[in-house]
C-alpha cells in the first residue's frame, strides 16, 4: 500500500517545528518543556505507526534542475529506525524531565534533541542520495551540540569536536561515494532519476544493472569503501570507535538516545540499506571483517572500562559491530541478524543507559569499583538491569540470545560455504572470532549486572529512590526487551508472536539482495536440537562463566595492553590534531600581521590573473587615445600626480588626503563621461571614507621608523605586480567590446513603454537606467551587496565591541 | 576621536545649517532615484556623511545627549545603546528588501520582480508614477545608513 504523503511529510516536519517552538514553549512551561518534547515525539511515533503496512515513495521536488528531490521511501527498515527514533525519543524526553532538573541550557537541549530526532527520522526515510546526505550531516551537527552540552567543560568540548571531526569527515567520504553512484546511475537507462536511492526506477530497484555498470567502470570497490567509511565512522567501527566513549560526556539521556537508538544506528542503517545493492564477496569481506573486528576489540575494551557509561559506550560499538557483521554475511541469515539485533540492541541498550543514569544520579558515582549491592536500594532498577544485561550477554531466553544465534548461524554458514567452494581455511576464523568476542561481551555484561548484587561498599553513601519520570522509561524498555525474549520461548511451543515476527520480516526484506537469497519468513524460537551455532553459544556462555571469577585479572591485563600508545587509535587522533595545531607552517603563514596577508593576497591575485591571461593566450590591445579631450587629460594628469604624491607622502594623514585627490579626480572623470550616478556615488563615498580613515589613523602610530630598503623594494614589486594586473585587466575588458545585447535590452526595457496599462511589471518604467538596473533587472545582485554591507557592520560589532568577551569567559 | 580643542564657532554654525540640507538632499535623491540620478545607495551614504559631520564637530555623544535626551556612552552590550539601534535599522532594511522580493512571489511573479503603477488623475501632479522598486530602494537605504553608522560610531568610539 502506498504511504500517505501528508502523514510522511508531517512526520518529518513535526520535530523541526517542535524544535523551532521550543524556546517559546520554555517561556511558558519552564522545565516541563520535557513533556512538550515527549508529546512531539509521541505524535511522531503515532505518525510512524500510521505508516505501518505501507510501502512506497513520496517525493517533493527540491532542486528540479539537478533532479534532486526530497524523496522519502517507506519500508520495513525505515519504519524500524523511525519507530526506534520516535519511540525511544518519547521515553528519553520523559526521562529528561527528571534528569535535567536544574541543569543549565535546557532550551538549547530540548530544541537540539528534537532537531536531532527529526534529522534521524529524515535519515531513516530519505530516498534521495542528496536528501539522505543532508539529514545525515544534520545528525552530526545536532549531536555535536548535544555532546558538547556542558560547554564550559574541556572534556565536553574535546568529545564534541572529536565526534564532529570523525563523523563529518566520514560523511564526506560517503558523499563522494554517493556522487560516484549518481554518475554511474545516469548511464543506466533503467534508473529514472539518478539520485533516487529506493523505490520505483531507483538505484536499488535496478541493483543488478547498477552493479554491472559499477564494475564496468571499475567503481564498484571505491563506492563500497567510500560508503563503508561513512557507515563505519557513524557507527563507531574500529578504528573510528574512539569518538563514542568520549561522547558519553553528554547528559545521560542524550547518551541513551544518540548511542543506543539513533545516531550510531544511522551507520548500520546505511549498511542495511545498501546491502541489496552492494552485496558481493567483497562486501562480505569488508563488512564481515570490519564488524567482527569491531565486535571483538571493543568488547575487550569494555572489559577494561572503569566507568559504567564507558563500559556501555564500548559495548555499543561492539554490538554495532555485531550488526554490521550480520549484514556483511550473505544469505537471508545475515539480513535477519542485522534486522533483529538493531531492535534488540536498541531495547536493552537504551534501558541500560537509563539505568546508568539512575545509578549516577542516585549513587553519585559512575566508577565501577565504587559500586555494588545496589539491588537493595534500587530493586526495580535491578530487575530491569537483569533483563537487559542478560539480553546483552546473549543468555537464553533473553532477547539478545536470539539475534546472537542468528549471527553465529550466519558466520558458520558463510564460512562453511566459502570453504566448500574452495575458499581458504581462514574463513573459519569468522566463527572463531565471533565466539571469542562474544565471551568478552558476556564478561562485561555480567560485570555490569553485578553492580546490583554482592556487597555494598561502605564508601557508597545513601542511595535515594529515583523519581518516577526516570524509572518508568527504563521499566518500559526493560519490559519490551523481556517481551521480545519471552516471544522466543512461546515460539518454541509453536505460539508465535506474529506482529513482531512479521515486522522484523519486513525489516529483513529491505536488506535482502534481490537475487539468490530466496523467500524466507522470519521467526525465532529457542533451539530444540543441537547445531554448531548452538554449541557456539554454549561455548560463549560456558567459557564466560568460567572466566568471570578472574574478571579483575583479565581487566588488568587488557588495560596494560590498551595503554600501549601505538595500539591506541586515540594516540594517533590526538597526535594528528595537536600536530595540526602547532605545525611550523602555521607560524609562517599565520603571522597575525596584516601585511603578510595583504602580501599573499595581492601576489596570489596578480599571479592567478596574469597566469590565466597567459594560459588563454590573450593579446593585450594597444592604447586608444581617441576621444580623449583636453578636460579629461587635465583631470587624469592631476589624478596621476595625486597618486605619486600618495607614495611620497611623509605621514598617514598626508597620504590619505592626497589619496582623496585621486578619488575626486575619478569622480570628475565620471561627470565628464556623462555618468552622474557614478560620480555622485564616488563623491559621497570618497567623503565618507576620508572621515573614517581619519578616525582610524588617530589610533595608528604616526611614525614607523626609517623604511628598510629591502622591504621598500619588495613592496614596490608587489605594488607594481598589482598595478600591472589591473591595467591589463582594464585594457582587456574594455577592448573586448561585448555584444550590445544586454545593454540594448536594458535600454529598451528600462523606461516606460510607449503603450502601457496603469500597472505593469514587464518593464522598469524608470528614467534612470542605472537605478532601474540596480533595483529591478539586477535586484538580486543588489540584495547580495546590501547583505555584504550588513555583514561588514556585524563584523565590526563583533570584532570591536565584543572583542573582550569570549576570551574572558 | 579625541579632539583636544573645541571646533570653532564657524564650524559649528555651518554644521547646524548644512546638516538639514544634506538630509533633505539625501531624501530627494532617494525619491527621485527612479527617474533621475540618485537612489537608495547614494542617499544612504549621503545621510551617513551628515551624521559623520555631526560626530566630528559635536562629538559622539551629542546625538544621544542633546537630540534623544538620553544618558550617552552606553556600549553595544547594553540594551539601549545607539549602536544597537543602528543595528535594528540595517536589520529592518534587509528585511524590507527581502520582503519586497517575497511579495512578488506571493503575487505569482519571480523573486524580486518589480512593478510600476501610474496613479491618475491627481490634482497638480496629474499623474504619479509609483514604483514598487521604491520599497526595495528604501530597504537598500536603511541597510546602508544602519550599517555605515554602526561602523562609524563603533570605530569612532575607539
Amino acid at each position: 500500500m502506498q504511504p500517505s504523503s501528508s502523514a510522511l511529510l508531517a512526520l518529518l516536519a513535526l520535530p523541526f517545528l517542535g524544535a523551532a517552538f521550543a524556546p517559546l514553549v520554555y517561556r511558558v512551561l519552564g522545565e516541563r518543556t520535557a513533556y512538550f518534547a515527549a508529546a512531539v515525539a509521541a505524535a511522531s511515533l503515532a505518525l510512524v505507526a500510521s505508516l505501518f503496512g505501507t510501502q512506497g515513495t513520496v517525493a517533493v521536488p527540491w532542486i528540479p534542475t539537478y533532479g534532486v528531490s526530497l524523496a522519502f521511501y517507506v519500508d520495513g527498515l525505515a519504519l524500524l529506525i523511525g519507530t526506534l527514533a520516535s519511540g525511544v525519543g518519547v521515553l528519553v524526553f520523559t526521562y529528561s524531565g527528571g534528569y535535567m532538573h536544574g541543569e543549565p541550557g535546557q532550551v538549547k537541549y530540548y530544541a537540539t534533541l528534537l532537531a536531532f530526532m527529526g534529522s534521524m527520522l529524515g535519515v531513516a526515510f530519505a530516498a534521495d542520495l542528496i536528501a539522505l546526505f543532508v539529514f545525515w550531516e544534520l545528525t552530526s551537527v545536532s549531536s555535536f551540540l548535544l555532546i558538547g552540552h556542558y560547554q564550559d567543560a574541556d572534556a565536553s568540548q574535546y568529545a564534541a569536536r572529536k565526534s564532529m571531526l570523525i563523523t563529518v569527515a566520514g560523511g564526506l567520504f560517503m558523499l563522494v561515494g554517493f556522487l560516484l553512484l549518481h554518475v554511474v546511475a545516469t548511464g543506466v537507462p533503467a534508473v529514472d532519476s539518478a539520485f533516487r536511492l529506493a523505490g520505483e526506477g531507483s538505484i536499488l530497484a535496478n541493483a543488478d544493472t547498477m552493479v554491472g555498470a559499477l564494475r564496468a567502470q571499475g567503481l564498484f570497490v571505491p563506492v563500497l569503501l567510500l560508503v563503508g567509511v561513512g557507515a563505519a565512522t557513524k557507527s563507531a567501527q574500529v578504528p573510528f570507535h574512539i569518538w563514542l566513549p568520549n561522547a558519553m560526556e553528554a547528559p545521560t539521556p542524550v547518551s541513551a538516545f544518540l548511542h543506543s537508538a539513533t545516531m550510531v544506528k544511522a551507520g548500520v542503517y546505511l549498511v542495511g540499506r545498501f546491502r541489496p545493492l552492494l552485496l558481493t564477496d567483497e562486501w562480505t569481506l569488508v563488512f564481515g571483517i570490519l564488524g567482527l573486528a569491531t565486535m571483538t576489540i571493543t568488547a575487550i575494551l569494555a572489559v577494561a572500562a572503569s566507568d559504567i557509561k564507558e563500559l556501555l559506550a564500548y559495548s555499543t560499538a561492539s554490538h554495532l559491530g555485531l550488526i554490521v557483521a550480520g549484514y556483511g554475511m550473505s544469505g537471508y541469515l545475515g539480513a535477519e541478524t542485522g534486522a533483529f539485533h538493531i531492535l534488540n540492541h536498541a531495547l536493552f541498550k537504551a534501558a541500560l543507559f537509563l539505568v546508568a543514569g539512575i545509578v549516577a544520579h542516585e549513587a553519585g558515582t559512575r566508577a565501577i569499583d565504587e559500586l555494588g549491592g545496589l539491588a537493595s536500594d534500587l530493586p526495580l532498577t535491578a530487575a530491569v538491569t537483569t533483563v537487559a544485561a542478560l539480553g546483552m550477554a546473549g543468555v537464553p531466553p533473553f532477547n539478545g540470545f536470539y539475534s546472537k544465534e542468528f549471527l553465529f548461524h550466519a558466520v558458520y554458514y558463510t564460512a562453511e560455504h566459502a570453504v566448500a567452494d574452495g575458499g581458504s581455511v581462514l574463513w573459519w576464523l569468522l566463527p572463531a572470532v565471533a565466539v571469542f568476542g562474544s565471551i568478552f561481551t558476556f564478561l562485561y555484561s555480567i560485570r555490569f549486572l553485578m553492580l546490583f548484587f554482592g556487597d555494598k561498599p561502605d564508601a557508597l553513601g545513601e542511595v535515594h529512590a529515583p523519581p518516577l519520570a526516570m524509572t518508568v522509561p527504563a521499566v518500559v524498555l526493560g519490559g519490551l526487551a523481556l517481551v521480545v525474549g519471552l516471544g522466543g520461548v512461546a515460539g518454541t511451543f509453536g505460539v508465535h508472536f506474529t506482529p513482531l515476527e512479521r515486522f522484523v520480516g519486513t525489516v529483513m526484506e529491505s536488506s535482502l539482495a534481490h537475487a539468490g537469497e530466496g523467500e524466507h519468513s522470519f521467526s525465532y524460537y529457542l533451539p530444540t536440537e543441537v547445531s554448531p551455532w548452538l554449541i557456539m553459544s554454549a561455548v560463549t556462555i560456558g567459557v564466560g562463566a568460567v572466566a568471570y571469577p578472574f574478571f579483575d585479572g583479565i581487566r588488568d591485563g587488557v588495560r596494560a595492553v590498551r595503554d600501549v600508545d601505538y595500539l591506541r587509535p586515540n594516540w594517533y587522533y590526538d597526535g594528528t590534531v595537536a600536530g595540526l595545531d602547532r605545525s611550523s607552517a602555521i607560524d609562517v603563514i599565520q603571522t597575525g600581521n596584516l601585511r603578510t596577508y595583504a602580501l599573499a593576497l595581492s601576489l596570489a591575485l596578480a599571479a592567478l590573473t596574469l597566469g590565466a591571461y597567459a594560459a588563454a593566450g590573450v593579446a593585450v590591445p594597444g592604447l586608444a587615445f581617441a576621444g580623449l579631450g583636453p578636460a579629461l587629460v587635465v583631470v587624469l594628469a592631476v589624478a596621476v600626480v595625486g597618486a605619486v604624491a600618495v607614495a611620497a607622502a611623509p605621514s598617514h594623514i598626508a597620504g590619505v588626503l592626497t589619496l582623496s585627490i585621486v578619488g575626486f579626480m575619478v569622480a570628475i572623470f565620471y561627470i565628464l563621461g556623462s555618468a552622474p550616478d557614478l560620480a555622485l556615488t564616488q563623491l559621497v563615498i570618497e567623503t565618507l571614507v576620508l572621515v573614517i580613515f581619519l578616525l582610524v589613523l588617530d589610533k595608528l602610530p604616526a611614525f614607523y621608523g626609517t623604511a628598510n630598503r629591502l622591504r621598500a623594494a619588495r613592496d614596490a614589486v608587489v605594488a607594481g605586480a598589482v598595478g600591472l594586473t589591473v591595467t591589463v585587466t582594464v585594457l582587456l575588458s574594455t577592448a573586448a567590446g561585448p555584444d550590445d545585447v544586454i545593454a540594448q535590452y536594458f535600454v529598451e526595457n528600462g523606461g516606460v513603454p510607449a503603450e502601457h496599462g496603469p500597472i505593469f511589471a514587464d518593464a522598469g518604467g524608470g528614467g534612470n537606467i542605472v537605478n532601474v538596473i540596480l533595483v529591478d533587472f539586477r535586484a538580486f545582485d543588489t540584495l547580495g551587496e546590501i547583505s555584504v554591507v550588513a555583514m561588514a557592520a556585524l563584523s565590526v560589532i563583533t570584532l570591536i565591541a565584543m572583542r573582550e568577551r569570549g576570551e574572558i569567559q | 576621536m579625541s579632539l583636544d580643542r573645541q571646533p570653532t564657532v564657524i564650524a559649528r554654525t555651518v554644521t547646524r545649517l548644512v546638516v538639514p540640507l544634506i538630509l533633505v538632499t539625501a531624501l530627494a535623491l532617494l525619491f527621485q532615484g527612479h527617474n533621475l540620478p540618485g537612489g537608495g545607495f547614494i542617499a544612504g551614504v549621503l545621510t551617513v556623511t551628515a551624521f559623520a559631520l555631526v560626530y566630528v564637530i559635536f562629538g559622539l555623544d551629542y546625538l544621544e545627549a542633546e537630540l534623544l535626551d538620553r544618558n550617552p556612552g552606553t556600549r553595544y552590550e547594553t540594551e539601549s545603546g545607539i549602536i544597537r539601534e543602528y543595528g535594528t535599522v540595517f536589520a529592518v532594511g534587509l528585511a524590507v528588501a527581502v520582503g519586497s522580493g517575497i511579495a512578488a512571489i506571493a503575487l505569482g511573479y519571480p523573486f524580486l520582480t518589480q512593478a510600476v503603477a501610474f496613479v491618475e488623475p491627481l490634482p497638480i501632479y496629474h499623474e504619479l508614477e509609483v514604483a514598487s522598486a521604491l520599497v526595495f530602494d528604501l530597504g537598500v537605504y536603511a541597510v546602508v545608513v544602519g550599517a555605515l553608522l554602526t561602523i562609524l560610531a563603533e570605530v569612532g568610539s575607539e
